[in-house]
Formats: structure tokens, C-alpha cells, sequence
């Protein structure tokens, strides 16, 4: 088992990166759940909005804490300092909240990926990594019992629910191999034992979410075998600029403060 | 849309307490916008939910009336649980309000028994609790009609709680003369 002051020098690079990818998107997608509050369709869900969101930003903040102990950044730098080119969020994460169709949906995505994923990662040799994952993977449990809940419903609901939901999977969908895309340094992690083999992941999620949405009766289209196979994250749509000028205005609006 | 009274228990052994109510398309959405709502904050074991129109309410007043003479029939109108002419036995769980502390939650559970009707369980509760007549209120509810959290999904709906611990404004240092402190 590695820690941060054990890691070996040619892993800092690659964990430090992927660590920061994991922690933009939970940022990103928590900032777009949040746009949510007051506007849900229902009160009790305006509160699980609100809740998924905090929850997100808080899963944000341990993985920037992971990567802080391997290179001593200060995640409020990353978080409000940062310009749009330097974030390594998924494009998934960063497109508008849409309807509530796409919100659940994109959800439900991020939940099966995240599940498989930290499943994976509590086996980390990486101990920080393994003992955070396991926190967060149960919290994230119920995260897709919430998503999935709301994919069976919009499924069955009504032919406009349908029509919603139809709308975002040819939105979102075609997203997802991007969110599963190897980074820099994938063959290095996966042979020390610290990230799971992209591919095999990349398998295991197309296969448990493909299921998922034709179970409750979605046409899932294919996914171009090349699509999402190099390296796309630290491109951007102009979607995260919009997200960024709302997030960070506070803090570059007097940098120096330490107290508001 | 369907509104649902939430029960939560605390921990092992602790009663079902009525803390609020949801609204939810069914039973299982409305335990977990229940787990929103009413388990973001420790603790919380287990939750119940029920359809509002399956609780056989009466207050202290009410039971003073006369028409607690008539509450039988009414409140099998109300359940729609119990259509036989009340002759079949089922098991119903009985809720009371004891006192006017703990504001927050309503009814806390204190037993489960059988009987043909709302009425029926509520006159047995009654006449087993030697200071029925300090209750304030009672809530009967057929058993039938609870939707519970599974034990299973205890450790993903109630266990991240512990580790969210609530922040007071104080801890930001906002208030007054507390905005914008620059680094010296």
C-alpha cells in the first residue's frame, strides 16, 4: 500500500491529474445541480437536488484534499482561480441543468459510473484513495437509487416523460465514453495497482447503464467502439465558461480576502 | 399527488416518532424524498411512510366529544382498510402524543396489536394504558399500510449523515464587522 509521501515520483503526475478530473466533475456536476433550488418541480425534490448537490461538492472536496496531500495545492486555488481550459471535467457534467429528464438522466449516468468506479477504487493500493472511496461509494449508492428511480418513472410516466427522457439519452449518451476515457498515464496507474483498467471499466459501465435504460424500455443507440478512447478532458464547450463566471465572481471579486 | 406521513427511528429500539410528511407518486419515492427531508441530519435508522388517508387520527378534544362514539365507523370510511364489517382481525400499529415537548416530531409509537377495526385497536390501546387520559393525541394506522426502509440500505441512507456535521453562521465568521478581512 502507497500514500502520498510513499508514491513514486512517476505516478505523481497521472494520480494528480486524475484525482483532479474526479474532483471537477463532482464540482461541476454539484454547481449544476444546484441551479436547481427553488425551481424543482416538486418541494421534496428541490431538497434532494440541493442535498445531491452539497453531496457532490463535498465528494469535490475530498479528492482535491487527495491530491493537496500528493502536491500541497490549495483546492480553493483550483476551485475559484482556475480558468475554464485548466478544468478536467467530463463535457457531461457541464452541460445545462435542461429539464428535469436530462438533469435525472445525466444522474443517473454520473451515478452508475461513480458506483463502478469507486467499487474499483476501494481496492486501490493507494490507501487514501481506497479508504475516501469506500466512504463515498456509499453515499453514492444512494445517489442511484435516486436517479434510478427517476429513470423508471419518466419511462413509464407519460408519452411527454418519454419524450423527455428520449430527448436527453440522445444528448447525454453519446457523452459517456468521454467520462470514461483513459488520461495520461492510465497504463502506469492500472499496473500499480492505484486506478482500474480504463477499459474494463469503461466495459462494465456502457454494459450495467445499457441495461439499465433498456429495461425500462429506452432504444440505446451504439457507442463508436473509437469514440472517447484518447484523451479529451481539458476541452471545453462553451457551457463551463458560463458555469465558472457564476461560480467564481465572488471569490475574484476581492481575491486577497480570508473572511467574508 | 399523494401525501405521506414520514415516521423515523433514531436507533435500535427508540420509537417510530411522526416527524412530517411528503409528497411522493408512490410508496418508494416517498421513502427516499423522506430520507431528503428528514435524514440529511444524524440520526436516523429506519424510516416508515404512509398514505395520509390510512391514519385514523384522534386528538384529546375529539375523544371528549360524543362523536367518539361514532369514530368506529368513520374511520373505516376514512382507511377504506376495512370494508368486511370490520369482523376480520389485522394488526395496527398505535401512535400517541404525550406531551408538548419536543416540538419537532408528533406522535411517537408505542405498540402494535390486533383488532377489527381502527376503532377496536384504539379502544384496546386505550384501555391498556393506565394514563390514557393524559394523552393528547392518538394515531392509528393499519400495519398493512406502512412502507418501511430496508435494513440494507441503511449504511447508504442514514450512515453519511454522521459525517455532515451542522455548521452555525459563527463558524463562517460572517456577522457584523466580520466581512472582508484582508490577509496583513
Amino acid at each position: 500500500m502507497a500514500d502520498a509521501r510513499t508514491l513514486s515520483a512517476a505516478l505523481q503526475a497521472p494520480l494528480v491529474a486524475r484525482l483532479t478530473a474526479m474532483a471537477d466533475d463532482e464540482l461541476v456536476l454539484g454547481h449544476r445541480n444546484a441551479e436547481w433550488t427553488g425551481h424543482a418541480p416538486l418541494l421534496e425534490e428541490d431538497i434532494a437536488l440541493a442535498n445531491l448537490a452539497q453531496d457532490e461538492i463535498g465528494h469535490a472536496i475530498t479528492w482535491y484534499g487527495l491530491r493537496s496531500a500528493i502536491d500541497g495545492s490549495d483546492p480553493d486555488q483550483l476551485v475559484y482561480f482556475r480558468d475554464a481550459p485548466d478544468f478536467l471535467n467530463a463535457w457531461l457534467v457541464e452541460l445545462p441543468r435542461g429539464d428535469w429528464a436530462f438533469t435525472m438522466l445525466r444522474q443517473y449516468l454520473f451515478d452508475a459510473y461513480e458506483c463502478e468506479l469507486l467499487a474499483r477504487l476501494a481496492r486501490s493500493t493507494y490507501e487514501p484513495l481506497a479508504q475516501a472511496a469506500v466512504k463515498v461509494g456509499r453515499e453514492e449508492l444512494f445517489h442511484l437509487r435516486h436517479s434510478s428511480l427517476w429513470l423508471e418513472r419518466l419511462a413509464h410516466g407519460t408519452t411527454e416523460s418519454k419524450e423527455r427522457l428520449l430527448r436527453a439519452m440522445a444528448t447525454a449518451w453519446p457523452l459517456l465514453p468521454q467520462l470514461l476515457a483513459p488520461m495520461t498515464g492510465a497504463a502506469e496507474l492500472h499496473a500499480a495497482g492505484i486506478w482500474p483498467d480504463p477499459s474494463e471499466l469503461r466495459d462494465a459501465v456502457v454494459a450495467r447503464t445499457r441495461s439499465a435504460l433498456e429495461g425500462v424500455g429506452l432504444t440505446v443507440g451504439p457507442l463508436s467502439p473509437a469514440s472517447g478512447l484518447t484523451d479529451h478532458r481539458g476541452t471545453h464547450p462553451a457551457h463551463l465558461d458560463e458555469v465558472l463566471a457564476n461560480l467564481q465572481s465572488v471569490a475574484r471579486a476581492d481575491p486577497e480576502a480570508v473572511q467574508w | 399527488m399523494t401525501r405521506w406521513e414520514v415516521f423515523k427511528q433514531d436507533t435500535v429500539g427508540k420509537p417510530y416518532q411522526a416527524v412530517g410528511s411528503v409528497h411522493a407518486a408512490d410508496a418508494q419515492h416517498a421513502l427516499l424524498t423522506a430520507a431528503h427531508v428528514f435524514a440529511r441530519r444524524p440520526s436516523a435508522h429506519s424510516l416508515w411512510v404512509v398514505p395520509a388517508d390510512s391514519i385514523n387520527s384522534r386528538t384529546a378534544q375529539e375523544l371528549a366529544t360524543r362523536e367518539v362514539q361514532d369514530m368506529g365507523s368513520t374511520a373505516d370510511a376514512v382507511t377504506g382498510t376495512v370494508r368486511d364489517e370490520g369482523s376480520r382481525e389485522q394488526p395496527y400499529h398505535v401512535f400517541r402524543k404525550s406531551s408538548h415537548r419536543r416540538s419537532m416530531t408528533f406522535v411517537d409509537h408505542v405498540g402494535t396489536l390486533e383488532a377489527t377495526s381502527p376503532a377496536a385497536a384504539l379502544d384496546r390501546a386505550m384501555a391498556e394504558a393506565p394514563d390514557a387520559a393524559q394523552a393528547l393525541a392518538w394515531w392509528v394506522v393499519p400495519a398493512a399500510a406502512v412502507t418501511a426502509s430496508s435494513e440494507a440500505d441503511a449504511a447508504s441512507w442514514f450512515e453519511p449523515a454522521k459525517d455532515k456535521t451542522y455548521k452555525q453562521q459563527s463558524l463562517y465568521g460572517a456577522g457584523p464587522g466580520g466581512s472582508s478581512r484582508r490577509n496583513p
